[in-house]
């Protein structure tokens, strides 16, 4: 501790150190860089098991190492500007079926432009588990908000989306699935509300029917996402 | 008959069901509107959490708060439902318009669009709820004096000429928040004596039910809040 307000002198290796400040329109490659992170950061945990099989991290938990990993690296990439995310509240995450929402704001207003609503999926173990198990008693307004619909969480996520229009993607994201339980999927849509016109319902089976966007695979890590995001109504998001 | 009296929930019974705690009297449903960064989602957090942050963070859809008060021994619970201002959302948060008491409508007083605006809002409370909710227009920001734009006269007679009541607010400096949901759960107890006074019917039948939009409940005799 020194008491004198002399600034401390910079770490050598901070030359090294390449600057983070973005230029217009390159948040696409950030918010890649972040979901790159972030799933990485996730991945460690999904195949994690207990060797004596009585710990089991909850499936809560591993949605908020992505969530946490992905907003640090965002603020750390100085990238909130242009690309915000926004975590649910718990009751709004059971209202409008999202964990969290990204968006493209527009400047200067900060309106958002294109908004993405996240719903992470676990595998269907766990999810049961937790089930048989709650890890927290209800409270008083996650019942309310639990009692405002009838419909499930993946139908509340599209109504929401639909409501805003088709500007508003809905992605459905997969920790893990049946036949590959340590990687993260992803399915990527502003038009899922047809599918409630065909089927009459949107379950778990009629989502993991899309696999087309494919988030992190160890050859192929992360590019149908970003492929996707790149093309937005025939437009390039950062256009 | 007067919708007034099935509007507001009614619960005796003391246990176990649904909607979680099922320990109240009364369930009034109230909602926040206004343009988008009057101050909604502060003056929700001051009142319910005892709460404030400059930081601004914009609603997504809609959220909600619920918050127990008590009237001449009554528990009321109160669903305080907070609403994005920002227009891409008009379509999810006037579908919850449906079955409010109660509108508190904010403008800023700094932010003379806000102001503007409140001829819109009152009219989306007329289009999408139904003629007995009771309305507060609030003037959000009176701490900012210094910024103001918005008189106080120009605010109270516009409440005059729409048929609200009116405060100048302050979740910063947490000035009139209470007195502006207070006001409010007594002017929606003002409407549901009077249906009761007009309507006996409404005075009859079991108590248990809750407050939903679909099945109205019958309300339980006499409104002594």
């Amino acid at each position: 501790v020194t008491a004198n307000n002399t600034p401390p002198r910079p770490s050598i290796f901070s030359t090294l150190r390449r600057p983070n400040v973005p230029k217009p329109n390159d948040f696409i490659a950030l918010f890649n860089d972040c979901i790159a992170v972030a799933s990485s950061r996730t991945q460690e945990y999904l195949l994690f098991k207990d060797p004596e099989d009585k710990f089991h991290p909850s499936t809560e938990v591993l949605t908020q190492v992505f969530l946490m990993t992905y907003i640090s690296q965002s603020v750390n990439l100085n990238m909130t500007d242009s690309f915000n995310c926004t975590a649910m509240t718990p009751e709004q995450r059971i209202l409008l079926g999202a964990d969290w929402v990204w968006a493209v704001l527009e400047k200067p207003t900060k309106n958002p432009q294109i908004q993405i609503a996240v719903q992470v999926l676990h595998l269907p173990d766990m999810q049961d588990a937790e089930e048989n198990f709650p890890s927290e008693a209800c409270s008083d307004s996650i019942l309310i908000a639990q009692e405002s619909s009838n419909k499930n969480m993946y139908e509340r996520m599209v109504d929401f989306c639909t409501s805003i229009g088709k500007d508003c993607y809905a992605l459905f994201l997969f920790f893990g699935k049946k036949n590959d339980k340590g990687n993260i999927y992803g399915v990527l849509s502003n038009n899922f509300e047809a599918a409630i016109g065909k089927c009459n319902k949107i379950d778990r089976a009629l989502i993991e029917n899309f696999f087309k966007v494919f988030l992190q695979r160890e050859k192929e890590p992360y590019k149908p996402l970003y492929c996707k995001l790149t093309c937005v109504n025939g437009k390039r998001l950062n256009v | 008959m007067d919708l007034y009296g099935k509007m507001a929930a009614t619960q005796d019974v003391k246990g176990k069901g649904e909607g979680g705690d099922q320990n109240f009297d009364y369930m009034f449903k109230l909602l926040i509107i206004g343009n988008s960064s009057v101050g909604k989602t502060s003056f929700l957090f001051r009142y319910a959490d005892d709460a404030f942050t400059s930081a601004f963070v914009s609603t997504v859809g809609i959220d909600f708060k619920v918050k127990t008060v008590y009237k001449n021994d009554k528990r009321i619970k109160l669903q305080i439902w907070d609403t994005a201002g920002q227009e891409r959302y008009r379509t999810i948060t006037t579908a919850y318009y449906r079955g409010a008491m109660g509108f508190i409508l904010m403008y800023d007083i700094t932010n003379e669009e806000s102001f503007g605006a409140v001829q819109d809002w009152s009219t989306q409370i007329k289009t999408y709820s139904w003629d007995n909710a009771q309305v507060v227009l609030a003037g959000n920001k009176c701490d900012m004096e210094e910024e103001r734009v918005v008189s106080v006269d120009s605010g109270r007679l516009l409440a005059e000429q729409l048929g609200f009541e009116f405060f100048e607010t302050s979740a910063k400096d947490n000035v009139n928040v209470k007195q502006t949901f207070e006001r409010l759960v007594d002017l929606i107890c003002d409407k549901m004596s009077e249906s009761l006074d007009t309507d006996p019917a409404v005075t009859t039948g079991a108590p248990t039910a809750k407050l939903t939009d679909s099945a109205p409940p019958l309300q339980q005799p006499g409104c002594n809040c």
